[in-house]
């Protein structure tokens, strides 16, 4: 008896959760919102989409954590996360038929209870499907589960390419249509999203990317290490030239949108950069973090600006003085903070920030730093008469900005300053008792970071034109803590691919952007509960040598 | 602690023993700074030790293990010893950015006296392996050549034969030896196991209750009535053979 229990206990407890979460998803009307995008054009919507995920993925957690392990459980325990999921959206349904739920849930319109919900079909008919549909998504998932990890690799990132490319329609159209022969356009995309061969193709090319490496990729990794190492170099370097080409490139590619989209997620990089030296590399959870881009911004202002102190100095000009602050300002931070350890540090740091929000708000000091009208007319970056203008000249400032980080980012983090910062993240007082002086290396983080912040502020502020004290906000530093999360803690390129994700995919999907942070919330508890590490960690190097010595090297 | 004298000899293995609580561990968080003693002297070579800074006392020739080995667990193992070496680096801040000559000579030059260390604990082939991978023996000894890396003159090793079987006991003896014989390193040691204490140590010091409760060589305090009626009882004077 308790053995039977067991097999759908977790299945119904995950299955609850499950419900409650996608009840509350309807509810505030995601659903509906994101069914306005269609992924392929005329079969199946981002919306549907998202709630065909969101079941699977409940599912697949259930069976996940199966014990024992045994093919029957883990298949009994999905499908009961699935038909518990859905029962709770069927209450939902008729919940709304009988109460006006729209008196608290604007979102609960009919369209979504009866229509939406139930996959097009109504009345209780629709009830029956939605149950139906709960037993295969659970079924369908256990399966899946039980699949080899290979097969399961293949399909996984497949769909996912193709869910990708079809939401991400107003990235590929111009990249496309600039770039290939308007047939391959036609094929992959119509006006509303995907084709259905569009997809099919994405699914079978990924696919077959994905299988082939894993035939060959073991061969040509080997066949890369044996290689001398002077030819290794030559063919490192014939890489980093086309992508440093490609990106070059890519503003005059990829048009102006694109490009404005780009630029903003460069300023993202170098913020994260600067924090992943911060929260990263030395452990110092700093919340404040918008309190140097803003001190860099507005040192840009009042030096270039004609407003408040009329120098009118060129931006170039402006770089030192930015720097400088920036950097005076995160020592000055750090002084008071270094005997603060983990949530108490970060809200000190929180205050911090807060702090500079207020001053340059405040009525006090608006005869210097412009109040809540801001200060305006700042100065575009100029060489030689050619002013840096539009996104896509910005662009390469941006570019340049990021290289620089990255490059100082690189240097400091296998040298003897960034072991010394790790093993402060590690064990602050065995770190000092391996000879590290604690207050150096503290401050020198925090300025570094704070230096590179304020650089960032420096573009920004050019970039706009004008800024606002309610353009640094803490949710600014919130969002660059969740990115560097979100792409892995203390990894370069995992900085880089959490901007793109974080920043870029809202810009681009502006559905997403109405319920931005509900999405990076879902984004990080996802991560939590799959991959931790991040997407793009610094130890996947680490672990693969691990992996490698272990399996008998 | 209350009133502890203590003279340690050069190049020396120097044994701290005593029941639970008697203040060891304290007596080690003292030496090397993390506890401020509130009357008393510290020297070492005549050098005062009392209120410096825990990273200065690392410098000046201290450096400790732990009884709960403190690694830090994300780090692999020659990233540990290279971080021992923190204080014997010069490589600066912006050095380091512009990768000048000296910066890259000196990583190079660390990189192989990390290596030399790991070669002498026997874990020269897990130099890349994350250290909290590392099974629980080369962990204590991966302490050790990080604490061997600050260049100590005087070595504290907190109960560093605690959970092995009798093999890799002989072995961390041996190797304790060693350090002494062939490294010149004076040796404080905070053991349990008498075998141990017994074997390998010069003099022992015997605490309860944070006084010094008797000092000699081994062939002393085995017989001495005041610890065996304190510490050793009945049953491990048998132990001590």
């Amino acid at each position: 008896m308790e053995q039977i229990h067991a097999i759908w206990r977790y299945g119904i407890k995950v299955g609850i959760v499950g419900g409650i979460v996608l009840v509350l998803m309807a509810l505030i009307g995601m659903i509906e919102v994101f069914t306005q995008r269609q992924v392929i054009a005329d079969t199946i919507s981002m919306g549907h989409t998202l709630y065909l995920a969101a079941g699977l993925f409940i599912c697949y957690m259930a069976a996940r954590r199966t014990t024992p392990a045994k093919p029957l459980w883990i298949i009994s325990n999905s499908i009961f996360a699935g038909l518990t999921t859905a029962f709770f959206l069927v209450l939902l349904i008729i919940l709304g038929r009988n109460v006006n739920l729209r008196l608290m849930f604007i979102n609960a319109s009919d369209l979504l209870l009866n229509n939406l919900l139930t996959l097009g079909v109504q009345g209780n008919n629709g009830l029956r499907l939605l149950l139906i549909a709960g037993i295969a998504t659970g079924l369908i998932t256990g399966f899946f589960y039980l699949l080899p990890k290979i097969v399961r690799t293949v399909i996984l990132w497949s769909l996912a390419g193709s869910v990708f490319a079809g939401v991400l329609q107003e990235l590929i159209r111009p990249i496309l249509s600039n770039n290939f022969p308007e047939a391959i356009s036609e094929w992959l995309l119509t006006s509303d999203g995907l084709t259905m061969k569009g997809a099919l193709s994405i699914f079978i090319f990924i696919a077959l990317v994905i299988i082939s490496w894993s035939i060959k990729g073991e061969g040509i990794r080997q066949g890369w290490l044996g290689l001398p190492k002077k030819q290794q170099l030559t063919w490192r370097t014939i890489g980093t030239i086309i992508l440093l080409a490609a990106i070059l490139i890519a503003p005059w590619r990829l048009g102006l949108f694109m490009s404005e989209v780009l630029t903003i997620v460069g300023l993202y990089v170098l913020l994260g950069l600067g924090l992943n030296i911060v929260v990263g590399y030395a452990g110092l959870l700093d919340l404040g973090y918008v309190a140097f881009f803003a001190i860099g911004a507005y040192v840009t202002a009042l030096i270039t600006s004609p407003e408040i102190m009329n120098l009118n100095w060129s931006l170039w000009a402006a770089i030192p003085f930015a720097l400088f602050f920036g950097i005076l300002a995160g020592v000055l931070l750090g002084v008071p903070v270094l005997k603060m350890r983990g949530d108490y540090l970060a809200i000190a740091t929180m205050g911090f920030g807060e702090i500079i929000r207020l001053l340059v708000l405040s009525d006090a000091l608006r005869p210097f730093l412009g109040g809540s009208q801001g200060i305006g007319k700042i100065a575009k970056p100029q060489v030689l008469g050619f002013v840096f203008k539009g996104p896509q000249e910005i662009y390469y400032l941006i570019i340049a900005g990021c290289l620089l980080v990255i490059f100082v980012s690189w240097r400091l983090k296998d040298s003897r300053i960034g072991r010394a910062w790790k093993a402060m993240r590690e064990d602050e007082d065995v770190a000092q008792a391996m000879g590290i002086n604690l207050v150096s290396n503290k401050l020198l983080a925090f300025g570094t970071g704070a230096g590179f912040a304020a650089l960032s502020g420096v573009i920004f502020g050019s970039k706009i034109g004008s800024i606002y004290p309610h353009s640094f906000n803490i949710m600014v530093s919130i969002n660059i803590v969740c990115l560097i999360i979100f792409g892995g803690i203390g990894s370069i390129p995992g900085v880089i691919v959490g901007a793109a994700a974080l920043i870029g995919l809202p810009e681009l999907l502006r559905e997403f952007a109405e319920y931005r942070f509900l999405v990076y919330g879902i984004a990080l508890v996802v991560m939590m509960l799959i991959r931790p590490e991040g997407l793009w960690p610094e130890e996947a190097r680490k672990r693969e040598l691990h992996e490698g010595k272990a399996n008998g090297t | 602690m209350d009133g502890l004298d203590i003279e340690i000899e050069e190049k020396t293995i120097h044994s701290v023993i005593g029941p639970n609580g008697a203040g060891k561990t304290t007596f080690f968080n003292c030496i090397t700074g993390f506890y401020k003693p509130e009357a008393g002297e510290i020297l070492l070579e005549n050098h005062s030790l009392v209120g410096l800074m825990p990273d200065r006392i690392v410098r000046l020739g201290i450096a400790r293990t732990y009884q709960n080995i403190r690694l830090f667990p994300d780090l692999t193992a020659i990233e540990n010893v290279l971080v021992g070496m923190h204080a014997h680096l010069k490589s600066s801040y912006l050095g380091i950015i512009l990768n000048t000559p000296f910066v890259k000579r000196e990583e190079q030059e660390a990189e192989a006296e990390a290596n030399r260390l790991l070669k002498f604990v026997n874990l020269e082939t897990k130099a890349n392996m994350l250290s909290k991978h590392l099974p629980y023996g080369d962990q204590r000894r991966l302490e050790i050549a990080r604490a061997l890396a600050t260049r100590p003159k005087l070595l504290c090793l907190d109960e560093p034969t605690a959970g092995m079987n009798s093999g890799e006991t002989q072995a961390m003896c041996d190797f304790i030896q060693s350090l002494r014989d062939d490294l010149g390193i004076t040796i404080m040691l905070i053991e349990h196991q008498m075998r141990v204490v017994m074997g390998i140590s010069e003099i022992i010091t015997v605490l309860d209750y944070g006084k010094k409760l008797a000092e000699g060589t081994p062939d002393e305090i085995k017989r001495n009535p005041k610890v065996i009626e304190a510490y050793l009882g009945q049953g491990s004077a048998s132990q001590a053979h």
